[in-house]
């Protein structure tokens, strides 16, 4: 029994250490990834404009705990494409 | 004695208490490793529930006749998971106005209903269904402008109960999204079916419809059609067109619908231009609106549960609008109906107060 829980123990710790560095990022990976960012950060922008200014003025600002409830919610009433609020969320939350 | 008690008076050996320990312990290290390895890279913003909406205050005087109206919509937004939507937004108005109309003492009362209660599950990047009670999507002007905070003249357009009887909500399922996305262009639709429904506040017909409409970002115009079948008092058929133009360049916005029904048949347009020389706010002057508005309305052979006018009307209706900080809008305006009922002036003034917050404690960001 207690073998069995230092192997579990073992493989929780493994699988969560492969978990962050699956997600950890090289330096170069993160510059991709930043530049990567600015890009979609513009055309959300562009799209924010587009699509949010044909019906009404955008509110003055936004927390970002407030901005995935009001993408997700303009999604389904404005018929955003998944594109559209993939890009935006990365312009109001970037 | 019960089974658990037997189970509490069996002697545990103290090696075998340690493994119990110690797997709980395993799960529970686990379990906060695997929370906050997934937590770390986390880059989403987080799924809570926001409270939005507006209060507004509006006093309208119509043909001599008075009235005040405080509202508070409200708008609950609860997102589950990535799919998965919950939306409602409630309209509380007190509505006031002299006894004989143009003379008397103020009489009021209170009225509460439920716009929309829907519950949205986002199938895959072309499909969201949609159940409960929603916006009737005919034409634009109900579902996406008709709100407090967002529509630049107080009162709806003459053509507005076509399409949209009986209550602007309906009650049923509807499936909607974006069929066609290019760079260029982008096609959308809705398809709804809704069941008769009397019960107080949450009254709608019975009905089947849907709307399709083109978006071309590049000159931001969006044109489109809306077709309803109404399925009770004698079943009639409802269309309608629509336009919506912001060019970039300039701070101006039009919009138009085109409806015909049964009982009657029109349009409005109407042109708002911001004093500025793009649309973001720039200075005290860039936050003035100004608003025109014209519209047509035919007479067919309306019944009066149509609530439409029981004569042709022309009006032209003129506002000014005026973003202060903090989500305040000012909003005055005055209209000429010509009828062969009567002309008359209507006047409008409005404050919106437009909030949004969180709607579940957490940490500022």
């Amino acid at each position: 029994m207690r073998r069995f829980s230092a192997l579990f123990l073992g493989i929780a710790l493994l699988t969560c250490s492969l978990r962050l560095v699956s997600r950890a990022q090289t330096p170069a990976t993160q510059q991709n990834t930043g530049k990567e960012n600015k890009n979609d950060a513009e055309e959300g922008e562009k799209r924010f404009r587009e699509n949010c200014g044909r019906c009404h003025m955008p509110p003055e600002s936004l927390s970002p705990r407030e901005v995935k409830a009001v993408v997700r919610h303009m999604r389904v009433r404005a018929m955003l494409t998944a594109e559209d609020e993939r890009l935006i969320l990365k312009y109001l939350a970037p | 004695m019960s089974h658990c008690e037997g189970q509490q008076n069996q002697p545990i050996a103290p090696s075998a208490e340690r493994d119990e320990w110690m797997n709980r312990a395993s799960v529970a290290l686990f379990a906060i490793l695997w929370t906050a390895s997934g937590l770390r890279a986390q880059s989403d913003p987080p799924n809570v529930p926001i409270l939005s909406g507006a209060f507004a205050f509006i006093g309208s005087t119509t043909a001599g006749a008075t009235t005040y109206q405080p509202i508070l919509a409200p708008v609950l937004v609860v997102p589950i998971g990535d799919k998965w939507l919950i939306e409602s937004r409630a309209d509380i108005q007190g509505f006031f106005a002299r006894e004989g109309g143009t003379t008397g003492p103020y009489n009021g009362q209170f009225l509460a209903s439920l716009d929309y209660l829907q519950v949205d599950y986002i199938l895959n990047a072309h499909l969201t269904i949609t159940a409960g009670r929603f916006l009737t999507p005919f034409n634009f002007y109900n579902e996406r402008i008709s709100a407090l905070w967002i529509a630049n003249l107080e009162d709806s357009p003459i053509i507005f109960p076509i399409g949209t009887r009986t209550s602007a909500s309906s009650n049923g399922g509807m499936l909607r999204g974006v069929a066609i996305s290019r760079p260029a262009w982008s096609l959308n639709y809705t398809a709804y079916f809704s069941a008769t429904s009397t019960t107080e506040n949450l009254q709608s017909g019975r009905a089947a419809g849907g709307r399709a409409g083109i978006f071309i970002p590049r000159l931001g115009l969006e044109v489109g059609g809306s077709y309803q079948r109404f399925l009770q008092n004698g079943d009639s058929n409802q269309s309608g067109a629509y336009v919506v133009w912001e060019p970039r360049q300039i701070p101006l916005d039009v919009r138009g619908e085109y409806a015909h029904s049964p009982g009657g048949k029109g349009y409005w347009l109407e042109g708002a231009y911001r004093l500025a020389s793009s649309r973001t706010v720039s200075g005290p002057v860039s936050r003035l609106q100004v608003v025109a508005r014209v519209q047509q309305f035919f007479k067919g052979n309306p019944a009066p549960e149509d609530l439409l006018p029981s004569a042709d009307v022309n009006q032209f209706d003129f506002g000014l609008n005026y973003y202060l900080p903090h989500d305040v809008r000012l909003n005055g305006s005055y209209g000429r109906a010509y009828s062969s009922a009567g002309n008359f002036n209507v006047w409008n003034f409005a404050v919106t107060y437009r909030f949004v917050f969180p709607a579940w404690p957490g940490e500022k960001q």
